[in-house]
């Protein structure tokens, strides 16, 4: 087989990657705080949803190791045949490419919305899908690398925005727990698990981790290191804004807002931004990185590299066009939208995945099949 | 290279081309259905102060500019037309609302300050009690040059000397106004007009004060109109009630004198609450619990001596105390206007009750609520005296 990608990344560079992947995403929207109605428990929420969304990495990361050498995109084709296997690989790099100008919007949004509202909204996502895809470009393992560094900077970042508007929590915005009980507590899981189905993209990463075996263990690591930190973002943002948080657009970038230590060290939002800023362009390379693998081993192109800064264009005129406006952009966050997308493509391309590997292992012509 | 496409001055400001609003008010305009915004900012040049500047203190540091719209933004932006900087909202400490408008709902007011993105969540509320908000800007102090400096001053030594100040900013205040079985509430300041009885220009040959402003309580509103006032002991009160008491002074008799007071300044409170529903009706049982020192007495007393004044005294504090918090609940009773939470704690404790029994019904049975007050009172320090002086 033709390697496509040559480098190698550790099992903690793949835990960083995609705790970046999915905090970005949640902290800069928190879709979840609009779709929790009492907001005050978002925090079971997204507990609940982290722990569902465990069951599903473990599924992507067994995939994987069936063949620990092949990515999901080689594996589908091995198990669905040639023209069905190719079809499932490019809905799942539609769906990275979806998630990636989605992302690129996100953040260009939160530019233009919080600090700059007269520059064109373009402006921010040139700027980060260009560092992006110089990035992706240079592969896997550095992208790894950034990631693992950058994660610690995000870490800090958001400890400081989750700790520091102290005076202003009232922790007593959190009861009544489950007022209206679990039901109404269903659909924003949903929304939180559709978020966690990005890390259908472990399936592109896990052949080139150093150790395969690490995949199944530091994907599970991420899920739960992101779910706690997005815990406790839910716990400091209904213990700071209570019953007005749904209101908000960009509730973890007013929450830093709200940080007054003495009347000097405040105003501090810049930090919120560049955290953000770090990760977007991290998940941005991440996703951008597996489009171009994910469509060069579809079409059995020999270079990936060549294909990332068209992919990267793509992504800037799809992030563009396909919302015209930011409540277009929130709407599409929602469970009802991107997360069924999301439910659809994922869960639907895992699931036929595994019913051909277990037909296949089933029935002796199967085996004749496997190169 | 691709830092140089990130560093994006497209809507660079200069520092020379922006005015720092530093208070802003709302009020009805006078013409019909307008409103009008008037916005302090600060005067760099004047500022500079110090020997360096000589001739910067002649002039006031700050102007105040009012413009009208039918929108708070229109009104805002409508002030370009006389600024020549544009007005910076990041550092605004304040938003002043007149009486008049704050009567008639100030949701809509608030809006742009909670949409905009250079505007703070955690300005001051303010509601200027009997004239307009313009008038309060007009007002100055002796001790700042700039008037935002110095009502940062009286709010934090109110805030912390006095406990005369609810939880006012503006997140408080969106938080109670769409939380469920509470309401909001916003502090109050009136104008205190300063007639001169001799001239003050001295060295600092700013224009004589004309006028100044006073802290004197909360606003209570319901929903988000002003229904009426809390004066200061009983803000004070509701302060007892949500356990934000820092210090005060409590004035209670001399036990041993009639007509003799005793000053005792508060050290630090504690205090709660906890609704409980008994056949279908509402008792709210307030805890509190307070330590002070023993600050000021006229008269005479002996406090090594007299163990049972000590004990007298104690209990005339939690009298005042208790006096101070159902003074505050019977206003807001009268009033109709939950300003402490007890439906929404009610709600914490039983909400399936609050939903079931309450919530459509609140505004009456706030009115019914029985509140009992508890409340601990302790004595702990005497000051560098024991006994007073003895006049022999």
């Amino acid at each position: 087989m033709r390697e496509v990608e040559g480098g190698k990344v550790s099992g903690r560079q793949l835990a960083a990657l995609l705790v970046l992947t999915r905090t970005m995403a949640v902290t800069m929207t928190f879709p979840t705080a609009a779709a929790v109605k009492p907001p005050q428990d978002i925090w079971i929420v997204t507990l609940l949803g982290t722990l569902v969304s465990v069951l599903f990495v473990l599924l992507v990361a067994r995939l994987g190791l069936r063949s620990p050498d092949k990515t999901i995109i080689e594996q589908a084709e091995l198990l669905l045949g040639k023209y069905l296997g190719k079809l499932v690989g490019i809905v799942l790099v539609w769906y990275w490419m979806s998630v990636a100008c989605g992302a690129a919007r996100e953040l260009g949004e939160a530019y233009t919305v919080a600090i700059m509202p007269e520059t064109p909204v373009l402006v921010f996502m040139v700027a980060t899908v260009f560092l992006a895809a110089n990035a992706a470009r240079n592969g896997l393992e550095v992208v790894g690398r950034m990631g693992e560094s950058i994660l610690w900077v995000v870490l800090f970042f958001a400890a400081l925005v989750l700790v520091l508007p102290y005076d202003q929590m009232r922790f007593k915005n959190l009861a009544p727990v489950l007022a209206r009980g679990f039901r109404p507590l269903m659909l924003p899981t949903g929304t939180v698990v559709s978020f966690f189905l990005e890390f259908i993209i472990l399936g592109m990463i896990l052949p080139y981790l150093a150790r395969p075996r690490d995949a199944t263990c530091y994907s599970v690591y991420a899920v739960l290191a992101s779910g706690l930190v997005m815990t406790w973002f839910a716990v400091a943002l209904v213990a700071v804004f209570g019953p007005a948080l749904p209101d908000l657009v960009m509730p973890a970038f007013s929450l830093s807002r709200m940080i007054s230590i003495a009347n000097f060290f405040e105003r501090i939002e810049a930090v919120t931004m560049a955290a953000w800023t770090l990760s977007c362009v991290i998940k941005l390379a991440l996703f951008l990185w597996g489009c171009a693998v994910g469509l060069a081993q579809v079409f059995g192109v020999s270079r990936y590299q060549s294909l990332v800064y068209p992919l990267g264009a793509m992504t800037l005129a799809l992030g563009i066009l396909s919302f015209e406006s930011n409540p277009a952009l929130q709407r599409f966050l929602r469970f009802e939208v991107f997360g069924v997308y999301s439910l659809i493509i994922t869960v639907g391309t895992t699931a036929v995945l595994y019913l051909a590997a277990f037909f296949r292992s089933r029935l002796p012509l199967g085996r004749g099949l496997r190169r | 290279m691709a830092l140089m496409t990130t560093a994006g001055c497209w809507n660079r400001r200069e520092i020379e081309s922006i005015g720092f609003v530093l208070a802003a008010g709302i009020d009805e305009a006078p013409q019909q259905g307008k409103i009008q915004v008037t916005v302090q900012i600060a005067k760099p040049f004047a500022i500079g102060g110090g020997e360096a500047v000589r001739g910067a203190a002649d002039e006031k540091p700050f102007w105040t500019v009012s413009s009208t719209g039918y929108t708070v933004f229109e009104a805002v932006r409508n002030l370009l037309s006389q600024s020549p900087r544009r007005p910076f909202w990041a550092h605004n400490r304040f938003i002043l609302i007149g009486e008049g408008l704050a009567r008639k709902g100030i949701r809509d007011a608030l809006d742009l300050f909670c949409r905009d993105g250079e505007s703070r969540l955690r300005v001051w509320m303010v509601v200027v009690k009997g004239a307009k908000a313009s008038d309060l800007l007009q007002a100055e102090f002796e001790l700042e040059r700039m008037p935002s400096e110095g009502g940062m001053g009286l709010l934090q030594g109110a805030r912390q000397g006095l406990s005369t100040i609810g939880e006012g900013m503006l997140n408080d205040f969106l938080q109670r106004l769409e939380g469920e079985g509470i309401d909001p509430i916003a502090t109050r300041a009136e104008i205190v007009p300063r007639p001169q009885e001799f001239d003050i220009r001295g060295e600092l040959k700013r224009e004589t004060i004309g006028g100044s402003a006073r802290l004197t309580g909360a606003a209570v509103f319901k929903d988000d109109r002003l229904v009426g006032w809390l004066n200061k002991p009983e803000t004070r009160g509701f302060n007892w009630v949500m356990g934000k008491v820092r210090s005060g002074i409590i004035v209670i008799e001399n036990p041993r004198e009639e007509g003799k007071f005793i000053g005792l300044e508060i050290l630090g409170a504690r205090g709660g609450f906890k609704p409980e529903v008994r056949n279908g009706k509402v008792t709210v049982a307030v805890k509190i619990e307070a330590d002070a020192n023993v600050g000021y007495v006229q008269g005479f007393i002996d406090l090594l001596r007299m163990p049972e004044a000590w004990s007298s005294m104690e209990r005339r504090m939690a009298t005042v105390i208790e006096n101070e918090v159902l003074a505050a609940v019977a206003k807001a009773q009268e009033l109709g206007s939950d300003i402490f939470g007890f439906g929404a704690e009610l709600n914490r404790r039983y909400p399936k009750k609050w939903a079931d029994e309450f919530r459509d019904r609140w505004d009456e049975e706030f009115r019914k609520i029985d509140v009992k007050v508890e409340v601990k009172a302790k004595l702990r320090r005497t000051g560098l005296t024991v006994k007073s002086s003895e006049i022999r």
